[in-house]
């Protein structure tokens, strides 16, 4: 395993949140690993080895575009006898990853959609159309001035603004 | 008639933009039985639980919890339709109970817009309002067609269930309510091995082959049971079982040509609503209900 430097920037930011903190309970037994249908029918995801080099304080698993194969199906947390909650590190680990551009395109363009709009996709004039011949009602749509002035001291427009996917990926159907 | 009740409609994205055939049979199914919805243009996405989270989970569970804030400003309790929406609300009102500080956080950020969220508030999922607020005897006095000759695959996909400490549902392995609406209408449950299999969906945006492959040893698993179609709650799980069965197909070699029903589908089914669902079925049925509608006698 190659790891670069020792750096324990994410490594204590993790442990700084409540969730994050459930970390230090993991004792490495591997039953995660053995409930996670990823892992199953790919051996690199390994849950257990991620939790390992997070303890480790090995940061570089935040850049790996393998965190993007978590399908955030919870069946690792069910299975953990310390309720360690792994689901959600791994997401820690994703936002962690953002700004290396560690994020699949269509994630960027549904994060733009719901920060612009409020939904996550596009809603279109024919769909409007659908609906109203099916007789179901308008929705209106969101205030979102309100919603962007709200997530202001996150940060979290001006990020999506300047980070670009270096992960390609498949665009939503 | 059962006794009347009144949610707030958190409706989403997927539900109402991609798929609004499900918001109509639900719609339909809903009025049978004395449910009465209000929306209000004041809730955005939820937002979307499998990508944005690790965009930005700051801003997903700031953004979940203005929603469920908007809720409790008008009273009644949430039901959200979509499992991923459902899942956002729950989880994000359970931190927020649990977590006080990152209550204080959000609600200082809410407060220009009159707003706060308490952590007290009750999300609720489709199968919340149906087996436990109406009840299966309320259900079964309205199934005029009973589907008797129906063999239903449940899916209930992950985040309608997980984590139980937010969705309180009955048991993360092996739940029982939509077993028992399935029944109500008549059909009979397949059992198949996995029941609490993830669909694959989450993965799409980033590795489709590792995701269709989990779907694809799904399909197998409840093709194996003899199941004549798989009943879902969930239109992420919906996309990726039914839209894209064609592509797991292709994939995995294997045809599988099993139809997939929203929960509201069948239901309507039963309770003598076939149009609403034969209506729409070519337009958002990529697997043909023909054989299905034919079983039952409403082809």
């Amino acid at each position: 395993m190659v790891t670069s430097e020792l750096n324990l920037n994410f490594r204590t930011w993790l442990l700084d949140q409540p969730e994050g903190k459930t970390l230090l309970r993991c004792y490495q037994c591997g039953r995660c690993t053995s409930a996670c249908p990823v892992a199953d029918i790919e051996p690199s995801f390994n849950p257990r080895l991620f939790l390992q080099k997070i303890l480790l304080s090995d940061e570089l698993i935040a850049a790996e575009q393998l965190v993007w194969d978590c399908l955030t199906c919870e069946q690792c947390e069910v299975h953990c006898p310390e309720h360690v909650k792994i689901p959600h590190i791994l997401i820690l680990a994703k936002v962690r990853g953002l700004m290396t551009g560690n994020v699949p395109a269509a994630a960027l363009d549904r994060a733009r959609n719901i920060t612009t709009i409020g939904r996550s996709l596009l809603v279109s004039p024919p769909m409007l159309k659908t609906r109203e011949k099916m007789g179901l009602p308008d929705l209106g749509t969101p205030p979102m001035d309100m919603i962007v002035e709200m997530l202001a001291d996150i940060g979290i427009v001006s990020r999506l603004d300047k980070v670009e996917s270096n992960f390609g990926g498949n665009e939503d159907e | 008639m059962s006794k009347k009740h009144t949610y707030t409609y958190f409706p989403g994205c997927m539900i109402p933009y991609r798929l609004p055939h499900f918001e109509l049979t639900m719609r339909e199914v809903l009025k049978k039985l004395n449910v009465e919805l209000e929306t209000t243009p004041d809730h955005s996405c939820c937002p979307e639980p499998t990508t944005f989270t690790g965009v930005d989970f700051e801003a997903w569970v700031t953004i979940a919890a203005r929603n469920v804030a908007v809720s409790e400003a008008l009273g009644n309790d949430t039901v959200a339709m979509c499992s991923g929406c459902f899942h956002t609300l729950a989880v994000a009102n359970h931190m927020v109970h649990e977590d006080t500080e990152l209550k204080d956080r959000i609600n200082k950020r809410l407060k220009k817009s009159g707003l706060e969220v308490t952590g007290t508030h009750t999300v609720k999922n489709l199968l919340h309002v149906l087996h436990n607020d109406i009840g299966i005897e309320a259900i079964q006095k309205q199934v005029s067609n009973p589907l008797k000759q129906l063999k239903i695959a449940p899916h209930y996909g992950c985040h309608l269930v997980r984590p139980l400490e937010a969705t309180n549902m009955d048991h993360a392995d092996n739940p029982q309510w939509m077993d028992e609406i399935i029944r109500a209408t008549g059909a009979e449950v397949a059992e198949f091995e996995d029941k609490m299999a993830c669909c694959g969906a989450p993965i799409m945006p980033g590795d489709e082959q590792t995701s269709l492959t989990i779907t694809s040893k799904h399909l197998k698993n409840i093709k194996a049971s003899g199941a004549d179609a798989i009943v879902v709650v969930c239109p992420t799980c919906y996309t990726q079982m039914e839209t894209q069965q064609g592509k797991v197909e292709a994939l995995s070699e294997t045809e599988f040509n099993i139809p997939v029903l929203y929960l509201g589908e069948l239901l309507a089914l039963s309770m003598g609503l076939t149009e609403t669902v034969t209506e729409n079925q070519r337009r958002y049925h990529r697997v043909k209900l023909t054989e299905l509608l034919e079983k039952i006698g409403g082809a």
